[in-house]
């Protein structure tokens, strides 16, 4: 039967017919697979944006008049001093510990699960044996569920710097120190995308979905620790200068980041790394966190292609 | 039902220990290394000099450090919920439970066992972290304006973190049977943790004598364990009513 019916098909040629499924086809299929955890993600971040704002409008109020407040020794100002202490300082503080969990959860929820589920419950036999190949699939579902944790972090870290702000001026935090430079600028998204890289990778690595996501998170606070302890003092960005009179004084906001002191003949000298540095600082960082998620990507890709179905 | 649990669960249990060994051993360290550097920095005189202003801001450094570990310290009873989510949850999505609860011990007293062990190890764990980071938290108290009963510093001490540990684990549990998919149910438990954090964070913003500490440890602790309680009632009651 099959002999009759299948010359009855319009006749084409060999190359229309091997010609690969449209790109753009993957953006349902990877909706459609991952809507549960990309519409958990956005109503999450959504709830905290609101969090955010509706925190971030009282705590800027309270700031300003406390910055208003004149003298700033009377028993007024001290009063709004302490109600700021006892407010707005302790909901900034709980969410600054809970926003620096933010990138390597969602790398450990997002990334196992592109590959690794796949491989765990065995579905992977069908998916990678679509028309549009094992390698394109990777590659579409990588980019595209990147992105968007990427531009929904960025967005949520552009409010968290806002609201953080206050608190930061407050407690005389640096935009520099560990854990404030790290939420801002656009540093958080690249972390959350090495995050995700990370947990992609891993997941391919391991193929089973919880170690891979316990691995996740041991592997992004590796990267991280290096990033504080290590490299960061190593961006070139330092000055090194004997200007003593650059650091007396109360430490400000704007304070320098002092990495070390030593003494060469009579004089001592300082390497610091001023408040202006930010932006490049900022871009340095990204950078190379950018580099490091390609690299795992590809890296994910090069196992999918070369592991055996 | 302790070598069962130890070979079921020996991921979970061997990160647990290892993180803990790898805690112990980084505390041990950063806290020598903090409470050496203040103790040079209070005994400089006068204060006010060049030199003494240089090692209270080497101190300030070390104050990255003792946040860095608040911050580790703080998130690990939240991971702890998100990985306490699958003790229940795979038994019921891989179909293992068929298996698991036909056993000679039966199905309520596995559950029992299993929780009882896991919750005694992370919160043993736990009390020893936390009378740990309190030691090497103290020199913070004078230089950083806190207090024992600052939001994220009252946590971190006494009972409560140990309670909050419990807690985590129990909610992770809990949820895993209730929501019977292991993916989902790491995510909601790892967002009903942190909610639950954040609400008494904010709820507890009145001001305290020093002196109301150990009132307000027991409080906290007393309604944690009693949560905890009631969250392993109802995974029992959930197991008990499941259909084998």
């Amino acid at each position: 039967m099959s002999v009759l019916t299948l010359p009855a098909q319009p006749v084409r040629g060999a190359e229309p017919a091997l010609r690969p499924v449209p790109w753009r086809r993957m953006i349902w299929v990877t909706w459609r697979q991952h809507r549960g955890m990309l519409i958990g993600v956005t109503a999450v971040l959504a709830a905290v944006s609101v969090f955010l704002l509706v925190m971030g409008l009282k705590a800027h109020h309270d700031y300003t008049s406390l910055l208003n407040c004149h003298p700033q020794d009377s028993a007024a100002c001290a009063a709004i001093k302490r109600d700021f202490n006892n407010t707005d300082w302790p909901v900034s503080n709980t969410v600054a510990i809970l926003i620096q969990l933010m990138p390597v959860l969602l790398g450990a929820f997002a990334g196992p699960a592109v590959l690794a589920r796949e491989l765990e419950t065995g579905t992977f036999r069908y998916a990678w044996t679509q028309g549009i190949g094992r390698v394109r699939w990777t590659i579409a579902k990588l980019t595209m569920i990147g992105a968007a944790l990427a531009i929904l972090t960025g967005a949520v870290s552009q409010l968290y710097a806002w609201f953080f702000d206050p608190a930061r001026e407050f407690e005389e935090m640096n935009v520099l120190a560990a854990g404030v430079f790290d939420t801002r600028g656009t540093d958080f998204a690249a972390w959350t995308l090495a995050a995700f890289a990370i947990g992609a990778f891993l997941g391919m690595l391991i193929r089973r979905i919880i170690p891979a996501m316990a691995a996740t998170l041991g592997a992004y606070l590796g990267v991280q620790l290096l990033a504080w302890l290590v490299l960061r003092e190593d961006y070139p960005v330092a000055i090194d200068t004997t200007n003593a009179r650059l650091f007396s004084g109360p430490s400000t906001p704007s304070s320098p980041w002092i990495l070390k002191t030593w003494t060469a003949g009579s004089t001592d000298w300082w390497r610091y790394i001023p408040v202006s540095r930010f932006w490049p600082m900022q871009f340095i960082e990204s950078g190379w966190l950018l580099v490091l998620a390609i690299a795992l990507g590809a890296a994910t890709v090069w196992l999918v292609r070369h592991r055996a179905a | 039902m302790l070598w069962v649990t130890w070979r079921q669960h020996r991921g979970l249990l061997s990160c647990v220990l290892a993180g803990f060994a790898v805690a112990v051993a980084g505390m041990l360290y950063a806290g020598l290394k903090i409470h050496h550097d203040y103790a040079i920095a209070a005994a400089c005189h006068p204060a006010g000099a060049t030199s003494c202003l240089l090692l209270t801001d080497w101190f300030n450094t070390d104050w990255h450090l003792g946040n860095g570990i608040r911050v580790a310290l703080l998130a690990a009873p939240l991971l702890l919920a998100m990985f306490a989510a699958p003790v229940v949850a795979r038994e019921l999505e891989g179909g293992t439970y068929r298996y698991a609860w036909t056993q000679g011990i039966g199905r309520v007293r596995w559950t029992v066992a299993k929780l009882t062990i896991i919750g005694s190890v992370v919160t043993i764990a736990a009390l020893v972290l936390s009378q740990l980071y309190t030691w090497l938290f103290v020199p913070f108290l004078t230089t950083q304006d806190l207090t024992v009963l600052s939001p994220a510093v009252f946590d971190t001490r006494g009972a409560a973190y140990a309670a909050w540990t419990l807690t985590a684990f129990c909610l992770g549990a809990f949820l895993g049977t209730l929501i019977r998919r292991v993916l989902p149910a790491m995510a909601v438990s790892l967002c009903c943790f942190a909610a639950l954090a954040a609400v008494t964070v904010l709820s507890l913003q009145r001001h305290y004598p020093v002196a109301a500490f150990w009132p307000r440890q027991l409080f906290e602790s007393g309604w944690l364990l009693t949560l905890s309680a009631v969250l392993v009632a109802g995974t029992v009651r959930l197991v008990r009513r499941h259909a084998a």
